[in-house]
């Protein structure tokens, strides 16, 4: 989540949601929404989002001016949100939401999900809300950016960014995990200067503001000796 | 009918010429029609390497822009009457020239000969689309070094996007003795990367210099490793089966004589 004074962007499960202080001044949204889009990553570019002001509403020509101000974005205005269709802090969630926070609960998330049955080769590029599956290799100058999880069923050694949109429980994992540069979120690293080979399956996820790639928990197989 | 293939690699200089040249030789010596096309245009260097530089009247793109014949503007060359070039224009650029064209030239080449080798040029721009747009069949060379790697990945994306699937791979002027020490790439390392079938290993040979300069492709030169890696390699296309060339670094002195007086 980027976020100003009076203006915040999420990433939600149904895609991009601006949350406006129903209490400021337009111009100043305005202003502040302008910075927070130059200071984010150009990965949101195409994007529809869908705004929130609580229920003030705003004139034609206030509205127009936020239309053309994430048009030049690169973004497209998706429409309003009401109260009830929004996660509000303190106010009552709708089911979906506590469904999902049940199913967090037991270590699982759901959502969109996006399988690629091929290898990823320097220039392909794939974007995605949602997560990625790749069965395959993802190879050096190629690059995966998902709202949600990677899963690399092969080498993972391009560039992968989780949580795009500002998920910091996202995770990439790859059967060899070693990556040109591995982001999640807003958080960046890249993988170490000396190439340990066969690490086997590793998972790499945010823990304590850091990122951690830790090996994946394959206790059972290993136990068999392996 | 015959089979149109491109010798591609994205970056310059590891051989692609050279790999036409030989393959194109090659191809003719085992009996086959053969063309050479140079799409390097502004940068034509097949003809040099063919030694045909001085016969050069029309090129490619006097053919596609019909200021001649197809006929016209093929040169014969010295050594084998079944092998032709046809040899780029060097004044123009890669503008000069349509994918369209490229394939409509394509198809007449098919029908008169048996293969059609193209040589592209380095890049990925105009000049690659161009030389892919006819071809049935590609070949990328690429050389023991990351960035060679990493620019053949990226071409091989290439052509699968554009339907030329199943690309085969030329890893070029591989150094034995380096490899073994571990300071180069192995066709392992390469092989991990890019996934295609391997068609052949060509090592590093000073005789590929001499041959190049001398305008007389080094697969006909028995006493040539390079030479004998490319006819193996022409051997293959042709669909045969043979194994890889041998590249294992000859035992010293000192190992011979072991050997010889049965100490192993």
């Amino acid at each position: 989540m980027t976020r100003t004074e009076h203006v915040a962007l999420k990433g939600t499960r149904e895609g991009l949601v601006l949350y406006f202080d129903p209490l400021a001044d337009f111009g100043l949204l305005l202003t502040e929404l302008n910075k927070l889009l130059k200071d984010s990553v150009q990965f949101l570019q195409g994007a529809t989002v869908r705004c929130f002001a609580g229920d003030k509403e705003y004139s034609e020509d206030e509205h127009d001016q936020l239309t053309n101000l994430l048009q030049e974005h690169q973004l497209e205005l998706g429409g309003w949100l009401t109260t009830e269709e929004v996660y509000v802090p303190g106010k009552v969630q709708s089911q979906a939401i506590e469904k999902e926070t049940r199913l967090g609960d037991e270590g699982m998330v759901e959502g969109p999900c996006l399988f690629v049955e091929r290898n990823l080769r320097n220039g392909n590029s794939v974007q995605y809300e949602g997560h990625v599956v790749v069965l395959g290799d993802v190879n050096p100058g190629a690059e995966i950016i998902a709202t949600g999880n990677i899963v690399v069923l092969g080498s993972l050694r391009g560039v992968a960014h989780a949580g795009a949109t500002g998920e910091r429980k996202a995770s990439v994992s790859a059967y060899h995990l070693a990556p040109t540069q591995l982001r999640i979120a807003d958080l960046v690293t890249r993988a170490p200067d000396e190439d340990a080979e066969e690490r086997g399956p590793e998972i790499a996820r945010i823990k304590d503001d850091r990122l951690i790639v830790e090996a994946a928990g394959l206790t059972g197989f290993r136990a068999k000796g392996r | 009918m015959g089979e149109v293939i491109v010798v591609t690699s994205g970056k310059g200089g590891v051989g692609k010429t050279t790999t036409s040249a030989n393959i194109g030789t090659g191809l003719a010596s085992a009996g086959f029609s053969v063309v050479l096309v140079d799409t390097d245009i502004g940068l034509r260097n097949l003809d040099v390497v063919m030694g045909l530089e001085n016969r050069i009247v029309y090129d490619l793109v006097d053919v596609t822009s019909e200021n001649c014949r197809l006929k016209q503007a093929l040169i014969k060359d010295k050594r084998f009457p079944n092998l032709h070039l046809l040899p780029a224009a060097q004044t123009k650029d890669k503008t000069a020239v349509s994918p369209e064209q490229m394939k409509a030239l394509a198809e007449e080449l098919k029908k008169e000969f048996d293969y059609a080798i193209i040589d592209c040029p380095a890049g990925i721009e105009q000049g690659f689309r161009n030389a892919i747009a006819g071809a049935d069949r590609a070949v990328v060379v690429c050389t023991p070094e990351v960035s060679s790697v990493r620019d053949a990945d990226r071409i091989i994306g290439l052509l699968e996007a554009a339907d030329l699937k199943n690309p085969k791979l030329i890893i070029n002027r591989i150094r034995p003795q380096m490899v073994k020490r571990g300071d180069m790439m192995d066709i392992d390392d390469i092989l991990d990367i890019l996934a295609i079938d391997l068609i052949g290993v060509v090592p590093e040979d000073e005789s590929i210099v001499i041959s190049t300069n001398r305008g007389e492709p080094c697969v006909m030169d028995k006493n040539s490793k390079a030479g004998e890696a490319y006819r193996r390699i022409t051997k293959r296309i042709q669909g045969e089966e043979v194994p890889l060339m041998n590249l294992e670094v000859p035992e010293g002195l000192m190992d011979k004589l072991k050997k010889l007086i049965g100490l192993r």
